[in-house]
């Protein structure tokens, strides 16, 4: 098995994402159910999808500024340049949203959520927020990665066209 | 004061009009969307106009950094300075939420609007 630390960054980058997005749907939860008993644990878990989205920047940005150059140059030959072109730079600005979004999080989960219907409608929709986008930057993680895929395979098939 | 009475930075905030966000929630949503719509706003710009770019590219060595950090120092910085005035918490909670989710709408399909046409 051959696992690069390019692989393994990439692995933990998507894989902290999908923890922010979960831990923000878990908040969506506990808000429904805001009281006493769950107050701190509501907290801890919008600090936990903050956190979750901080290091999936810090992998993210290390891999993106010094792996992903050489798969741009793939996807832009291959048959799905738009992988690039549409999907990569949007999800490269897209996560800031999230990310500012995730900030914001446990700033709002502070607020006596169970005494506020304000705060509790607030913390919903950030949750809801998060999640979204943070499902639309896994889906566009999804279409660059094939892109790459189908670069490749389009590349091992002229070769192999061009060997005969 | 007695034990049950409130005392939460919400709760300090609520009026006769209906509960209100705390301060610090009120300040930082409002710099949240603010911080989407330029962060939107700058993708594009700097998309378009290439000097941006390698100007952000000399900053912080690569234009995607450099935009990450003035996001989150805006977004910080535009709370803090919020929070001190009581700008935010004039705003009702309802048009607060409203404005925050319609920025990430906007910023988010404006980039994917954005990158797809240009």
């Amino acid at each position: 098995m051959n696992i690069t630390a390019s692989d393994a960054i990439l692995l933990a980058h998507s894989t902290f994402g999908v923890l922010g997005t979960l831990s923000a749907v878990w908040v969506f939860v506990e808000t429904l159910n805001a009281g006493e008993r769950n107050a701190g644990r509501l907290r801890r878990a919008a600090s936990v999808t903050a956190l979750a989205m901080v290091a999936a920047l810090i992998l993210g940005g290390y891999w993106y500024l010094h792996f992903y150059p050489a798969d741009k140059a793939t996807i832009l030959k291959g048959p799905w340049p738009w992988a690039h072109t549409v999907f990569m730079e949007t999800k490269e600005h897209l996560f800031f949203i999230t990310l500012i979004l995730s900030f914001y999080f446990p700033i709002a989960a502070r607020d006596k959520l169970r005494a506020n219907a304000m705060a509790r409608k607030m913390v919903l929709c950030v949750a809801m927020l998060i999640a979204l986008s943070g499902l639309a930057i896994e889906g566009a993680g999804a279409i660059i990665n094939h892109g790459a895929k189908v670069a490749l395979l389009h590349a091992n098939a002229e070769a192999a066209g061009g060997s005969r | 004061m007695s034990l049950d009475s409130p005392n939460t930075a919400s709760e300090e905030l609520a009026s006769e009009s209906g509960p209100k966000l705390g301060r610090a929630s009120a300040a930082f949503a409002l710099s949240a969307a603010v911080t989407i719509l330029f962060n939107t706003a700058l993708a594009c710009v700097k998309d378009a106009y290439a000097p941006l770019t390698e100007f952000m590219n000399r900053l912080a060595g690569h234009n995607w950094t450099t935009q990450g950090l003035a996001d989150v120092v805006l977004f910080f910085g535009l709370g803090l300075v919020l929070s001190k005035t009581n700008l935010a918490g004039r705003i009702s909670p309802d048009r607060l939420i409203l404005f925050l989710a319609v920025a990430v709408v906007v910023g988010g399909a404006g980039l994917f609007i954005w990158f797809a046409l240009f």
